[in-house]
């Protein structure tokens, strides 16, 4: 099962991944040697079979709410950020390219 | 005087007799570090200053009769994928190169408050992925005791720590046998817990539906006090399940204790020194009490293909949070798709990258229900299948690995050929059981490693099964 050129630099776009035509070259044989071993499930009859059945044991849903956190933790997520203006994130500009 | 070669129990022992302070062992284990680091790359951060504070305050503890337990003033190794605040953590990978931990893990915590010192990180897989510890981006940790072969992995680095002796024990993270595999490959005992009974909060998430935090040690008593002191239901990781009771016996026999030996396993899939030294294994539990019976256990190889499929598919949603925004590496580029690009290309390795991209074709529209959708709904026969093997057995016993520690670059270069080493390991992660690894002998000089898999929650049982056994060939 080999996946096409295109298909591969497709993917790699969706991914969020510049790689040269050799490294696509190379990914698109061992993807789809990969690819082809998994397609086995395809075998398997999983009519009416549900997508989980579980006994694990979870901690019930809880409000998504903000929890207070100390200045020192405050401080290392600060430090971590890439580029910062004050205590902000500085990012790229998102619209490229400002209608004229 | 000698401080070294501890275990938790015997360090705990000679810290209460006097025979050393935590400030003296921590010392010997950081020379130890210090000297055999360079060797083995078993560390990628070495804690010198912290674990001696720490340390000592243990040490002024101890001297005012407050000792915490039997974890205060013991010399640990963590992965790199467990936070420790103010600590670097790369979870081996280049992207995260300069990231330092805003927060302690949750296990890191609770060890915290039982006076654990934290000697470093330890190297592994990038992100976790990987079966050698091949994928760092630090370079490979090397085998304890043949410099030309992997640790296993991804754990390598916390396994080879504890069986070189560069620390006491160590904590370490299982997606598909990333524990018991490094553990059988060392000569150790590896503990996977349940799915969901260890809290997950501040362990870098590769495959979120398999991870789980345990232990590396040498001893299945050390095993015992590290998981007694991380377990537990954790409001900060909703898939932690309630509190269950934990309780070992230490038993010299194991009268009447049904294990099941899934015909499946036993085929052609494994060395001759593997088969040879997992049946003794077997023979010395039957001589036990054990009972051992042959079972059925369908899908083996599928549970292979389920495993790889949502890995792929999580480790692609987890990672995408590496986008160059708010920690971790930002390439400079014209545009803001060129930043996400480049930093993600340049920081991620080739493995990542690759999964990446597996997980991105199974999730993307018309493929999404072939793939993921299907392994979803092979995942519940699966579950059925070891629901109702486990009616009959208490525990399943396997190989750990198809084959003891292989050489450096010897599978690597073949991707398919490194995940079938995690046969044997993956079904655990699948169903969300907990499992051990146990050394059975060594084959031409390397470990061999027994895995004994139980019913959900019976961490207790697994570990009685292996100390007796551990017993029974104590030198």
């Amino acid at each position: 099962m080999k996946l096409d050129l295109k298909e591969v630099k497709r993917l790699a776009e969706l991914a969020r991944l510049a790689s040269s035509d050799a490294e696509l070259e190379k990914m698109r044989d061992e993807l789809g040697r990969i690819l082809e071993y998994v397609t086995r499930l395809s075998n398997i009859d999983t009519a009416g079979i549900p997508e989980t059945e579980s006994d694990l044991m979870m901690l019930p849903s809880r409000e998504d709410e903000a929890f207070p956190c100390d200045e020192a933790t405050r401080q290392f997520i600060l430090s971590n950020f890439p580029d910062r203006a004050g205590d902000a994130l500085r990012v790229p500009a998102v619209f490229e390219k400002p209608k004229g | 005087m000698d401080f070294l070669n501890q275990t938790i129990a015997s360090a705990h022992l000679g810290l209460e007799r006097g025979d050393f302070s935590s400030v003296e062992l921590t010392q010997a284990y950081l020379k130890q570090i210090h000297g055999l680091n360079a060797t083995f790359n078993a560390y990628l951060t070495v804690l010198d200053e912290s674990a001696l504070e720490a340390a000592k305050q243990s040490d002024v503890r101890r001297a005012a009769d407050q000792s915490l337990g039997s974890l205060d003033g013991i010399p640990l190794a963590v992965k790199d994928n467990i936070l420790i605040q103010n600590t670097r953590t790369t979870a081996g990978s280049k992207i995260l190169e300069n990231y330092i931990a805003p927060n302690d893990a949750t296990v890191i915590r609770k060890l915290r408050d039982g006076g654990a010192v934290f000697l470093g990180k330890t190297n592994m897989d990038e992100f976790a992925l990987g079966s050698s510890t091949e994928n760092s981006a630090y370079g490979p940790t090397k085998h304890p005791r043949d410099l030309d072969r992997v640790p296993g992995g991804t754990s390598g680095g916390s396994a080879c720590a504890v069986a070189a002796d560069l620390c006491v024990a160590a904590l370490g993270s299982d997606t598909g046998g990333s524990i018991r595999q490094p553990a059988a490959f060392c000569g150790i005992i590896g503990l996977k817990p349940t799915y969901g009974r260890v809290s997950r909060s501040g362990l870098m998430a590769a495959a979120s539906s398999f991870d789980q935090i345990g232990s590396l040690t040498k001893t299945v008593k050390d095993a015992e006090i590290l998981f007694s002191a991380i377990h537990g239901c954790d409001p900060l990781d909703q898939t932690t399940a309630p509190n269950q009771p934990f309780r070992m016996d230490y038993p010299k026999k194991i009268d009447g204790l049904r294990i099941g030996l899934p015909k499946q396993a036993w085929g052609e899939g494994m060395t001759d020194g593997v088969r040879t030294h997992v049946m003794e294994g077997i023979k010395i539990l039957e001589a036990l009490g054990a009972q051992i019976v042959e079972v059925s256990l369908p899908y083996m190889d599928e549970a292979l293909a389920v495993y790889y499929v949502l890995n792929f598919c999580e480790v692609s949603a987890n990672l995408s949070r590496f986008d160059g925004m708010r920690f971790g590496l930002r390439e400079k580029a014209a545009s803001l798709m060129e930043t996400y690009m480049q930093s993600r290309t340049q920081g991620f390795g080739p493995e990542v990258r690759r999964r990446i991209m597996l997980g991105t074709y199974a999730l993307s529209k018309g493929y999404y229900d072939a793939y993921y959708r299907q392994a979803r709904k092979v995942r519940t026969l699966i579950h059925r299948a070891y629901a109702e093997v486990f009616k009959t057995v208490d525990v399943l016993i396997t190989p750990t690995a198809p084959s003891t520690a292989f050489k450096i670059g010897e599978k690597i270069s073949d991707p398919l050929t490194l995940y079938l080493e995690d046969i044997f390991t993956v079904g655990v992660n699948v169903v969300g059981i907990p499992a051990l690894s146990i050394s059975c002998g060594d084959h031409e000089g390397l470990p061999v490693g027994m895995q004994i898999m139980g019913k959900m929650f019976d961490e207790g049982k697994i570990l009685d099964i292996a100390y007796a056994f551990e017993q029974a060939t104590k030198i």
